[in-house]
Order: structure tokens, then sequence, then C-alpha cells
């Protein structure tokens, strides 16, 4: 397979095109999560606007018509709706768990079911999330189980 | 997508018929252990006891995420409408008649609700193991 890396200006937009034979191929998803994880995100904290890559974020909440970003150790607030942020991260590790939450996959450390028919996911900071059974296919899907 | 949602009913629907006959089975043998049973209708009738288990299930309906509370108060109400149906409905197809039959009877419908919660909690243990697997495994690939 042939590799081609051009270093651009920084007035252009980074991109990756892959030309391949099979879309669904393993090596393909590897390369676009990796490339999606550098995906940029803005979220508010205290006045100050950051750029968050996708893979910093472990989660994206909406609250009261707010929407919230939360990574490692902090919360940020964003303009997107669920739905526009659920445009933006396809093809990422962030999927919907449940009807107001996108969650990062990367970031559960393992889950377990609750007698409420749902299941809990403890991230890699400790916190706890739920994930709606209606969701759990989607989440399985993209570990390949 | 509907496919998918009609092969979860059929599961479904098979899960509760099952759990009923293992009710019925152990009531019977309990506390009518030579009783005989007209195949057909009672077969016909567990069908339908079925049918109106499944579709109690609409109590848990919601538009929002339901908090634990919300499922607990749900659970509760969901176990008082079979109550309030299957008891009257098996009286009047002579599966109980004297007043400890009622209890009897109606110890069994909850102990129905639970083994399906039981079976559900199973399903979803089960699952639960088969997603920890594979992060363990994407982790333990990603440090090699």
């Amino acid at each position: 397979m042939r590799v081609t890396v051009e270093r651009i200006e920084q007035d252009r937009e980074e991109e990756l095109i892959v030309h391949c034979y099979n879309p669904g191929a393993e090596w393909v998803s590897s390369v676009t999560e990796a490339a999606s994880g550098q995906r940029m995100i803005c979220g508010w904290r205290e006045d100050t606007l950051h750029r968050l890559k996708l893979s910093e974020i472990f989660y994206f909440e909406v609250v009261d018509d707010r929407s919230f970003l939360y990574t490692q150790a902090a919360v940020f607030e964003a303009k997107e709706k669920l739905y526009e942020f659920e445009r933006l991260c396809a093809g990422s590790a962030l999927f919907r768990c449940s009807k107001s939450m996108i969650l990062n996959a990367e970031k559960i450390d393992y889950v377990r079911p609750s007698l409420s028919g749902r299941f809990e996911a403890v991230l890699s900071n400790g916190e706890k999330v739920v994930v709606s059974r209606k969701y759990v296919a989607d989440l399985k899907r993209m570990l390949g189980v | 997508m509907l496919m998918k949602n009609i092969t979860l009913w059929v599961r479904r629907y098979v899960t509760v018929y099952g759990i009923i006959m293992l009710c019925t089975f152990f009531m019977c043998l309990l506390f009518n252990p030579t009783s005989e049973l007209p195949v057909v209708s009672f077969f016909g009738r567990i069908m339908i006891f079925t049918l109106i288990a499944l579709l109690s299930l609409a109590v848990y309906y919601s538009e929002e995420e339901l908090t634990v509370k919300a499922w607990w108060v749900r659970t509760a109400l969901h176990l008082l409408l079979l109550e309030a149906v299957l008891l009257p409905l098996a009286h009047s197809w002579g599966f109980w008649q004297s007043g400890n039959d009622i209890l009897i009877y109606a110890g069994f419908i909850l102990l129905a609700e639970a083994l399906w919660h039981l079976a559900d909690y199973s399903l979803n243990a089960k699952t639960a193991a088969q997603i920890n697997e594979r992060i363990r495994k994407n982790r333990l690939g990603k440090r090699a």
C-alpha cells in the first residue's frame, strides 16, 4: 500500500482521504478513528474559549437545553445541540448512550448492569454514567462485540 | 429495524410464556399435584395470560429517560396492574376459588414478575461481560 503525507500551509484545513477497496476493513476504521480523535470542538469555561480534541472529551450532555462537554476533570459549555454534536463526532469513538448524552467509548473502564434494566458505565476518571439499553447495541457494534 | 423489533417481542413472549408455565408447574406440584388440565383450553388461556402480561409493559413507556426511582414506581404499578387484571381473569377461568387460593395466586404473580426481572438482569449481565471483555482486549491490544 502506498502512503502519502503532504505538508500543507496553516490556512488550509487538515484532511484525511482514504482510498481503499473495503471501507469496512479494520485498518480503515483504525485510521478514521485516529483522525477523528484529532477533530476539534470549542467549549467555554469561565468566559474563556477552549479548543478541545474529540479524543479528550469523556461525554457530551444536554441539561435544561444547555450543552456541556466533560473532560477528565473539567466541564465546558458548548454551543452545539445534541444532534449537531452527534453529527460532528460521526466515525469517532463517541456514541449516543441515552436521550441526552453522547459518550466516548474509549473512556469507559467497564460497564455493569443495573436492576432498572439499564447499564452503568464507569469511566476512567471514576465517573459513572447511564447507558440506556436502547443504545447498548451501538456500543457493542462500535467495540466489535 | 422492524424485524429486530419483532424478534425482540417474540423472544419476550416466549420468555414470559415460559415463566408462567414454570409458575403453573410449581403451583400445581405444591397445591394440587393430582390435577388434570384440559390441554387445548389451558394452553390457550396461558397464551392470553402472556399477551396481557406483555401489554402491561406499556406502563414503562416514557418519552423521557426513566430515573431509577421512576423505574421502581412503574415496577410497583406494573405489579399492581398484573394482579388487578390476572386475578379476576384467573378466577373466571376457575384457576382459583377460595380465599387462600387468591393469596397463593397473587404470590405466584409476584414470583413471575421477580423472575422476569431476574432473567432480564441476567441477560444484561451477560452483555456487560461481553463488552468488558472487549474493552479489556482493546486495551491490551493498544498497549502491545
